[in-house]
């Protein structure tokens, strides 16, 4: 249930274009990637406890950060592939943005790492609100998504707008998993560490 | 090489939440011990034995009305006793999925109670502190909670919105530091919690998202909060 949005946009592809073919095994790996972690989610007992980092008020208020922190470099990822694919007038891509768009992908996605930890094996998929529910989806489905991304990205003949769809997939996820979480945190508590 | 790279990205992150993840399971018994459940479905025989508990001579000088609150040992919790009585009140919390209130009898320095979801709390009070331990949600932690005074003490807050029932709990510490959760269903035979908006104790209200919640304090010394338990 969780994998559907993780996997749909790259399908439609299939009766024409012919490289699309190679999006399906990808699209697979990552709708059992988000089916595993929700399943976890909602199969382990949340303990209520994991890892915590020093300096900070409450996990609540790390996870925050580092999702702040994720959307952050995101920004600099869609900038970035904006900027390798022309589409920003009078910016002629340079030779390091190649570079910028992985080290950004990179970072973004391991902070995401400890946040995706502490929800799974502390929180669980839990669905008691709507912005509970949204988030437990979207979080599932962004990994998911993510790795589809990443499984594509070395593939050469896939049709040209696989990537773009594919990081605006994963962009769009990650922005309403940061709005269900760290914003309604900052917006509840205020914004404090 | 360079095809690579996207894979060594997905398994380092993968790694790193492997890790992380263990890391998780090995600080989880510090704070807290698994508490395995005995197989009986009836309530009744899981709660009978109190075993780790103090024996018959413990206490003489119970006080009849007292309020206690304290972290549990190793951190991660805390917990609120109020007695009035021979009726007790009780909420353990860890701020987040874990909380539970209890209710139950207080008699001769001793303490019994039950929650729902086979909470339970068994301990032993006299005037300074309250000695014990308490099973919520699974997980068992031990205590020796001292006697506090107001504003400290235990809050519940209680309200309707869109026919759920929200339930929320704080326990404020000695030193002013707070933990609260929030049962966004409280009526459901094993509610989930969140963590609680932050309580503002001079005004007794807090705020989660547009409901402002208003506050009892549950004191055995005023009684307050006893009488609609």
């Amino acid at each position: 249930m969780t994998a559907e949005p993780g996997t749909s946009a790259p399908a439609p592809s299939g009766r024409a274009a012919p490289g699309a073919a190679k999006l399906v095994l990808p699209s697979l790996i990552g709708a059992l990637v988000a089916l595993t972690l929700g399943v976890y989610g909602r199969l382990h007992h949340p303990t209520g406890i994991a890892v915590n980092i020093a300096g900070f008020s409450s996990p609540g208020a790390v996870k925050s950060w580092l999702a702040t922190g994720a959307i952050a470099f995101a920004l600099v990822q869609v900038g970035s592939a904006l900027v390798m694919y022309g589409k920003v007038p009078r910016i002629a891509p340079p030779g390091w943005i190649g570079g910028l768009h992985q080290w950004s992908g990179r970072i973004a996605f391991l902070l995401t790492v400890p946040v995706a930890v502490h929800c799974l094996y502390a929180l669980g998929f839990q669905h008691y609100s709507t912005r509970v529910l949204v988030h437990s989806l979207l979080g599932c489905a962004f990994f998911g998504a993510f790795t589809v991304k990443m499984l594509i990205l070395p593939k050469p003949g896939l049709p040209r707008w696989t990537l773009p769809a594919c990081g605006a997939l994963v962009f769009t996820v990650l922005t309403g998993v940061w709005f269900t979480s760290a914003y309604w945190f900052f917006s509840t508590f205020g914004i404090r560490h | 090489m360079k095809i690579k790279t996207p894979l060594i990205t997905l398994l380092a992150g993968a790694a790193l939440g492997v890790i992380l993840l263990v890391a998780s399971m090995l600080a989880t018994p510090t704070a807290a011990t698994r508490y395995t459940p005995i197989g009986t479905p009836t309530s009744a025989s899981t709660v009978a034995p109190p075993s780790p508990t103090p024996t018959a001579r413990a206490v003489v000088n119970a006080p009849a009305r007292a309020d206690y609150a304290g972290e549990v040992h190793g951190g991660g919790a805390s917990v609120a006793i109020s007695i009035h009585g021979s009726r007790a009140i009780a909420y353990v919390c860890n701020g987040s999925v874990i909380e539970a209130w209890l209710k139950g009898i207080a008699a001769g320095g001793r303490l019994i109670m039950t929650g729902k979801n086979r909470a339970r709390l068994s301990a032993t009070y006299k005037p300074k502190q309250a000695v014990g331990h308490v099973v919520a949600h699974g997980v068992r932690y031990t205590f020796s909670a001292p006697v506090v005074h107001k504003p400290s003490g235990l809050y519940q807050a209680i309200a309707v919105v869109r026919g759920a029932k929200i339930k929320a709990g704080w326990i404020v510490l000695s030193d002013g530091s707070q933990v609260g959760s929030l049962e966004p269903k409280a009526d459901a035979a094993a509610p989930t919690a969140t963590q609680a908006p932050v309580l503002d104790v001079a005004t007794g209200t807090a705020r989660d998202g547009s409901t402002v919640l208003v506050a009892t304090p549950i004191s055995g010394v005023t009684g307050s909060g006893f009488n609609q338990q």
